[in-house]
C-alpha cells in the first residue's frame, strides 16, 4: 500500500463507549464499540453521532499503537450523524504516546466505480480494512429516527459503497488508495449485502469545524416538507428543471404562518432557482434553508395553480423530535420532554408534558398504571411544562414521600393515576 | 368430536329424576325460540358471508342478534340476502334487516311472514323470578355450523359469579350456550341471554415458543349470560328505521375511568367518576359548558357507582346517555379542579355515522370516496365544522391509486390541485376523471396523521 495509506492506518482508532440509557424505567449504563479517525495533531477525533452521544459517560480510545486513552465529546450533530471528540492530551503527553492525523481528500472529486477502503472495528475486530468501490456518490437517505431515535440525513446526500460496512465500522473513515479520508462510514442497509453509506468528507469537514467552534450546529427551520417533482412538471405546467413540490407544511410552522400550502410548487428560494425533480436534489434545497441564520427571512417564489405568489417565512431554530431524558429512579420511571417536533408529529396541542420512555415493573409508576408512551401533563395541581418542574416535584417527593396525583394522556385520552410511596 | 367431549360429562352430571320435566323435552320445546341467521356483507369487490345465531323475541318473527355480528362501519345497504334457518334444518326462509339499537347494541331482523309458523318467542317462557344463585346449574342451546345443518346440542354449567358490567351478568364455570341464544334454569325458566364470550388467558407452548401468553375467545359458545331482567325490558327497542335513530349525543371524547386510589385521593369514597378528555366543539357537552379534565361524578342525582373492573363505569355512563333521547336534559355533578359544579345538558342528535354516510365506489379508479363526517373532523383534529374534502373508504389492492400510495382513511383535500369543497363536487370531479379514458394521470392531495402528501396517480 501507499505511504499515505499507512499513515491513515495510524490515524484510525477504536472507540469504546459507556453511555446512559433511559429506556426501561431506570437509568442504565450500556456499552458500545465504534471507530473513529484522528483529524488533527491536537487530538480531534471524528466519529458518528450514533457512536458517541451527549449521554456518553466514558469514552475510551485505542490508538494504532495499541495504547488506550480517554476522550471527551466536543460536539455532536445527529443530522449528519457526526460527533467530534478530543483525546486527553495531558495523558498523551504524560505517557509519551504518539498518534498521526489523517488527511482529507475531496469527496466532490469521487467518481462512481472508484476504489475505496473502509477502515474500522466491525463487530469489535480492531483495524479491519475492507475494499470496494463508490457505488453512488449522491445518495438521498433521510431517516426521521436514524440516529438512536434522532433525525438524520435531511441536509446532505451520502456516499454509497460496496466496501463491507458492519456494525462497529461506524465512525471509521472511507478512504482512497492514497489514504485520503473522503467519507465517514456510518450506516448500512440491514439485511442487504454491500450497501454501505458514508458522510462525504466535504460535509464532515465543515461540520467538524463548526463543532470545534461552538459544540453544535445551529440550523434554521421553516417547516416545509419538500418532495421531488419527478414527472409532475407537466401537471404543474412547469418548464424543465424548475421547482420543487411542497408535500407538507408543518402546522404552526414559519412556512404555515407565511401562507405556504401543501401542493404549492416552490420555484425560487431567496431569488435562487430551485430544481427538485429527483430525491437526491432535496438535501441541498433543505440545506439552503437550514444554513440561514435563525430568524432570517426565506423568500419563496411559489407557483399555486396558475398564479405566482411571493411569500416570506421567518425561520426558527431547528429542533429535534427527541427532548431531554431523565430517570426518576424511586418511581421506576424514565421520561423524555415533549419537544415541539414531537408535539407536531403526534398532533398534540402544545409542548406541555413529558413522554414516558419506560416504567420498571413493581415500582410506583408501574403500579399506578403508567405505561410507555403516556404523556404526563400534570402532577398534583402543577402543569408540567418543563422537565425541571417534574424534577423539582420529585425532589420534594424524595424529601417527603406522599401520594401524587398524576394526569397523563394516551392518544388524547386523559387519565388520572396515583404514584404512592 | 368436540360435541361429544362437551356433552358427555355434562349429561352425566345431571341429577336423575330431579327435574319435573325431562330436560330433553324442555330443550326441544325451547329450540323453537332460536334460529341461525345467514347474510352477506357486500363490499366493493367481495362478498363476505356472515353466520350468527339469534333469539326470537315476538310473534312478528323479530329476532335479535348480538351487536358484534356486524362491524360499526358497515352500511345497512351493504347487508344482503338475510336468510333464517331452524335448528337441524337445511331449509331457509327470507328475512329483512331492521337496524341496530344504540342502547343494547342488538341487531334486529324480521323473518318472512310465511316462515313464522312454529316459532315461539323467548318471552313465552316463564321468567326465573330470582337471580340464579351461586352454584346453580343453568343450561342452554348450542347450534353447530351450516355444514352440520345447525344441529342443536345441549350445554350446561354452574353459576360462578354475578357481576355488574354494568348490567347484571352471570359468569358460569364453563360454556352454557352459543352467543345470542337464551339460557334457562333447571325448571326451564328463562334465566338470560348468552353474550359474546370473554377472552381467556392461556399460555401457548409450541416447538419454537415456550409459554407465550395468548388470549383466546370462543366464538361458538359462551359462559357469559346477561340476566333476563336486563334483557326483557329492552326487547321493545326495535329500530324505527335501519339507521337505528334517534340516538342521543353527549359530545365528549375519551371518557376515562378512575381507579380506587385516585378516587380516594380525590376524597370520593365508595363512588367513581369519569374523566372527560376532550370536548367536541359545538356539541351538547360544549354548549353546556363542560370542560376538558372535568370529572363527572353523577348523572341526574345518581352517583356513578364503583364497578369492577374500573373501565365498566365508562360503559355505565355511556348507557345512561344512550337510554335517553335527543332533547332530554341531564344534570351532571362535576368535579372541576377542586370545586363541584352542576352542569345541565340537553342531549343532541348523534352526528351522522360512518354507516349512514354517502359513499361511491369508482370502479376504474379502484377506490371508494365517502363523505366527510363530523367524527372524521374529530379524528383528524380539523377545525370544528369542517366539511371540506372526502374520506377514502376503500382502496382496491393493485390499482393505480394503491400504487400511488392512497390508503383507506386518507382525507382527500384536493383533486387535481382544486380544493374539494363538497362531497358532491368531489364525486363530480372523480366521475369525470373516471370517464375520461384518454387521461394519463391525476393528482390528489391527501392528509394523513396531520401531514399531507401529494399523490400522483398514473392511469392506464
Amino acid at each position: 500500500m501507499s505511504r499515505g495509506f499507512n499513515r491513515l492506518l495510524d490515524a484510525v482508532v477504536r472507540i469504546d463507549v459507556r453511555e446512559i440509557e433511559f429506556t426501561d424505567g431506570a437509568k442504565r449504563i450500556t456499552g458500545g464499540v465504534g471507530s473513529g479517525v484522528i483529524i488533527s495533531s491536537d487530538g480531534l477525533v471524528l466519529t458518528n453521532a450514533h457512536v458517541v452521544s451527549p449521554q456518553a459517560v466514558e469514552v475510551s480510545i485505542t490508538l494504532a499503537s495499541l495504547e488506550r486513552v480517554n476522550a471527551k465529546l466536543v460536539g455532536w450533530d445527529h443530522w449528519t450523524d457526526l460527533a467530534l471528540l478530543r483525546i486527553d492530551l495531558d495523558a498523551v503527553k504524560r505517557r509519551n504516546l504518539s498518534f498521526t492525523a489523517a488527511e482529507f481528500g475531496d469527496s466532490d472529486d469521487l467518481f462512481v466505480g472508484q476504489t475505496v477502503y473502509a477502515v474500522g472495528t466491525p463487530h469489535g475486530l480492531t483495524r479491519t480494512v475492507t475494499r470496494g468501490i463508490i457505488s453512488n456518490n449522491d445518495r438521498y437517505f433521510e431517516d426521521s429516527r436514524g440516529v438512536n431515535g434522532y433525525e438524520t440525513g435531511a441536509f446532505n446526500t451520502w456516499l454509497q459503497t460496496d466496501a463491507a460496512i458492519n456494525p462497529g465500522n461506524s465512525g471509521g473513515p472511507l478512504v482512497t488508495e492514497d489514504g485520503k479520508v473522503i467519507g465517514i462510514n456510518s450506516r448500512g442497509y440491514i439485511g442487504a449485502d454491500n450497501l454501505g453509506f458514508a458522510i462525504p468528507a466535504r460535509v464532515a469537514r465543515s461540520v467538524a469545524a463548526t463543532l470545534v467552534k461552538s459544540g453544535a450546529v445551529t440550523r434554521s427551520y421553516a417547516g416545509i416538507g419538500f418532495r421531488e417533482l419527478q414527472d409532475l412538471e407537466r401537471f404543474y405546467s412547469l418548464s424543465a428543471n424548475t421547482g420543487v413540490l411542497v408535500a407538507n407544511v408543518d402546522v404552526g410552522s414559519p412556512a404555515a404562518k407565511a401562507g405556504l400550502r401543501a401542493g404549492d410548487v416552490v420555484l425560487t428560494l431567496n431569488g435562487q432557482k430551485v430544481d427538485g425533480r429527483f430525491p437526491e436534489q432535496l438535501p441541498p434545497i433543505q440545506q439552503s434553508i437550514a444554513s440561514l441564520p435563525v430568524g432570517a427571512t426565506v423568500k419563496l417564489g411559489v407557483k399555486r395553480g396558475d398564479r405566482l405568489v411571493e411569500l416570506g417565512a421567518v425561520t426558527e431554530k431547528l429542533e429535534s423530535r427527541v427532548g431531554e431524558e431523565w430517570a426518576f429512579e424511586k418511581w421506576g420511571l424514565t421520561v423524555r420532554k415533549v419537544s415541539r417536533a414531537y408535539a407536531r408529529e403526534n398532533q398534540l396541542t402544545d409542548e406541555t408534558g413529558v413522554v414516558v420512555l419506560g416504567v420498571q415493573p413493581g415500582y410506583p409508576a408501574a403500579e399506578a398504571g403508567l405505561a410507555r408512551g403516556d404523556i404526563i401533563t400534570k402532577v398534583g395541581s402543577k402543569t408540567i411544562a418543563e422537565l425541571a418542574q417534574l424534577k423539582a416535584l420529585y425532589a420534594a417527593y424524595e424529601a417527603k414521600p406522599e401520594p401524587q396525583l398524576v394526569e397523563a394522556q394516551r392518544s388524547r385520552r386523559i387519565s388520572l393515576y396515583v404514584i404512592k410511596p | 368430536m368436540r360435541l361429544l367431549r362437551c356433552c358427555l360429562p355434562v349429561l352425566a352430571l345431571l341429577p336423575l329424576g330431579a327435574l319435573a320435566t325431562p330436560v330433553a323435552e324442555l330443550f326441544n320445546a325451547r329450540l323453537k325460540s332460536v334460529v341461525a341467521v345467514e347474510f352477506f356483507i357486500q363490499a366493493e369487490t367481495e362478498r363476505q358471508p356472515v353466520m350468527v345465531l339469534g333469539s326470537v323475541i315476538d310473534d312478528n318473527g323479530t329476532v335479535i342478534l348480538p351487536g358484534a355480528a356486524i362491524l360499526p362501519g358497515v352500511a345497512p345497504s351493504q347487508l344482503k340476502d338475510f336468510k333464517v334457518y331452524r335448528p337441524g334444518s337445511t331449509e331457509s326462509a327470507p328475512a329483512v334487516y331492521l337496524g341496530q339499537d344504540a342502547f343494547t347494541g342488538w341487531h334486529f331482523v324480521r323473518i318472512d311472514e310465511k316462515a313464522r309458523a312454529g316459532l315461539v318467542p323467548v318471552t313465552r317462557w316463564t321468567v326465573a323470578q330470582a337471580e340464579p344463585a351461586m352454584g346453580e346449574e343453568l343450561w342452554g342451546i348450542g347450534l353447530r355450523n351450516k355444514d352440520e345443518d345447525f344441529q342443536p346440542y345441549f350445554l350446561s354449567s354452574r353459576v360462578a359469579v354475578t357481576m355488574k358490567l354494568p348490567q347484571k351478568t352471570v359468569i358460569l364455570g364453563s360454556d352454557v350456550a352459543s352467543p345470542g341464544l337464551p339460557v334457562f334454569n333447571a325448571a326451564g325458566e328463562l334465566a338470560g341471554l348468552a353474550q359474546t364470550s370473554f377472552g381467556q388467558n392461556f399460555l401457548l407452548f409450541s416447538r419454537n415458543q415456550r409459554g407465550n401468553p395468548v388470549v383466546l375467545v370462543n366464538v361458538e359458545e359462551s359462559s357469559v349470560v346477561l340476566l333476563a331482567a336486563e334483557v326483557l325490558p329492552y326487547l321493545g327497542r326495535i329500530p324505527q328505521s335501519v339507521s337505528g335513530r334517534p340516538i342521543a349525543w353527549f359530545g365528549a371524547y375519551g371518557l376515562q375511568p378512575m381507579d380506587p386510589e385516585v378516587a380516594k385521593l380525590l376524597k370520593l369514597e365508595n363512588q367513581s367518576g369519569v374523566v372527560v378528555s376532550d370536548i367536541m366543539k359545538s356539541s351538547p357537552a360544549d354548549q353546556a359548558g363542560l370542560q376538558e379534565r372535568d370529572i363527572i361524578l353523577a348523572i341526574d342525582g345518581q352517583p356513578l357507582p364503583r364497578l369492577k373492573p374500573d373501565r365498566v363505569v365508562v360503559s355505565y355512563f355511556g348507557q345512561e346517555i344512550l337510554r335517553r333521547l335527543p332533547g332530554d336534559v341531564v344534570t351532571l355533578a362535576v368535579l372541576r379542579g377542586t370545586t363541584r359544579v352542576e352542569v345541565k345538558l340537553k342531549l343532541g342528535d348523534e352526528p351522522k355515522l360512518v354507516r349512514e354516510a354517502d359513499r361511491h365506489y369508482f370502479e376504474r379508479l379502484g377506490f371508494t370516496a365517502r363523505e366527510f363526517l363530523y367524527n372524521d373532523g374529530i379524528l383528524h383534529r380539523a377545525n370544528p365544522g369542517t366539511t371540506e374534502g372526502v374520506m377514502v373508504h376503500f382502496v382496491k389492492p393493485g390499482t393505480a391509486v394503491a400504487t400511488a400510495g392512497l390508503r383507506p382513511d386518507d382525507w382527500v383535500r384536493e383533486i387535481d390541485g382544486t380544493p374539494v369543497k363538497t362531497y358532491a363536487s368531489a364525486l363530480e370531479k372523480l366521475a369525470a376523471i373516471e370517464a375520461d379514458k384518454a387521461r394519463a394521470e391525476f393528482v390528489l392531495l391527501v392528509s394523513r396523521g396531520g401531514e399531507t402528501q401529494v399523490l400522483r396517480v398514473k392511469l392506464n
